[in-house]
């Protein structure tokens, strides 16, 4: 470490008894340079700006009703299974993976339907139906591909003992 | 030929501007660390590709750990104190704590960055945490393996509270699709 001095670095001598005024006295700072380095490596070591990623949802107030038409409604059913159930108005619903078997991402047929769907129809609700015993990773993931995909228009709503009949009649 | 030089023996090289800059820099990290509160939990969050920054004051959180119990944390002391004499006051007095041991009480809990709440009692708090301050920005911050009822339960007793919007904490997913 370097030696760090006050410009005079001559140490002048005492005359006689009256002490005269000490004009550039010196003062070996190294102790002090070191250990405010030493600080410094620590803190900046150990410093990380973590702020934590978000993802935001809005949920309509309880007493709400807003009316779509049933053939606009895309329900997607999640069951504890892992596996999505989704159905076209009142159509039976159809299985398929939730997840890709190799990644741990939504599975590609999923993600197809969900483009294909909303490309042909402009006016597609998606109802996202989770069910109780499910993770709450599928409902980050599901979110988070519809976000991905910019698809604004989707709901999330009560997963209800009627749709877990419904997906009994799964194709 | 060059002249030989000559050997530099103990020069010397003024530190003072890079000591100036080194002690700048320590007073900026040392100002600017905050140390990470110890973890009740672990939470283990899921990942999403969201890159939405949580705002940093103002926050309400309610953590849901992988065996689904309840923490809350609200960031503001205020806001603390307030929760405090509406729900947990009452609580500590009929259990016949003394005026003293319930002052200290409320010291540790306007400290504790997240306290531990019960199922059922998560909706008073909540409603009494927004009475407290309008402002707050509800988050749910749940480990990825907590059951969705959990979750669910927890968004249920926002939009109770009127909270309709609301950021769940994921951290950035690093694979690019």
């Amino acid at each position: 470490m370097g030696i760090v001095d006050s410009p005079n670095g001559r140490r002048h001598k005492k005359k006689g008894r009256r002490q005269s005024k000490r004009i550039g006295f010196h003062l070996d700072m190294t102790p002090m340079v070191d250990v405010a380095f030493l600080l410094l490596t620590f803190f900046m070591l150990t410093t990380t700006f973590s702020k934590s990623n978000t993802m935001e949802i809005n949920i309509p107030p309880e007493k709400t009703e807003v009316r779509v038409a049933e053939n606009n409604v895309l329900t997607l059913r999640i069951a504890d299974d892992a596996m999505a159930y989704y159905s076209l108005g009142e159509n039976a619903p159809r299985k398929i993976p939730l997840y890709d078997t190799r990644r741990m991402a939504l599975s590609g047929e999923l993600r197809q339907l969900l483009r294909e769907q909303t490309k042909s129809n402009e006016k597609l609700v998606i109802v996202v139906k989770i069910s109780e015993k499910a993770k709450y990773r599928h409902l980050v993931d599901v979110i988070d591909e519809l976000n991905l995909m910019k698809i604004d228009r989707f709901s999330l709503d009560d997963y209800t003992e009627q749709d877990a009949l419904e997906i009994k009649r799964a194709i | 030929m060059s002249r030989i030089k000559a050997k530099r023996v103990g020069f010397r090289i003024d530190m003072t501007p890079m000591v100036d800059v080194a002690f700048l820099l320590l007073t900026f990290f040392m100002l600017t660390t905050k140390f990470r509160p110890p973890e009740v939990v672990k939470i283990d969050l899921p990942s999403s590709h969201s890159q939405l920054k949580l705002p940093e004051s103002d926050v309400l959180t309610v953590t849901v750990s992988r065996d689904n119990t309840f923490f809350m944390g609200v960031s503001s002391q205020q806001s603390r104190e307030k929760i405090f004499n509406a729900v947990v006051k009452s609580k500590l007095q009929a259990a016949g704590f003394s005026a003293g041991a319930i002052t200290d009480s409320l010291k540790q809990f306007k400290l504790a960055e997240n306290f531990r709440v019960e199922s059922g009692e998560l909706d008073k708090f909540v409603v009494m945490a927004r009475f407290a301050n309008q402002k707050l920005r509800p988050v749910i911050r749940a480990d990825a393996d907590a059951g969705f009822d959990a979750v669910n339960q927890v968004i249920k007793v926002y939009k109770k509270a009127n909270m309709l919007t609301f950021n769940l904490i994921t951290v950035l997913e690093k694979e690019v699709r």
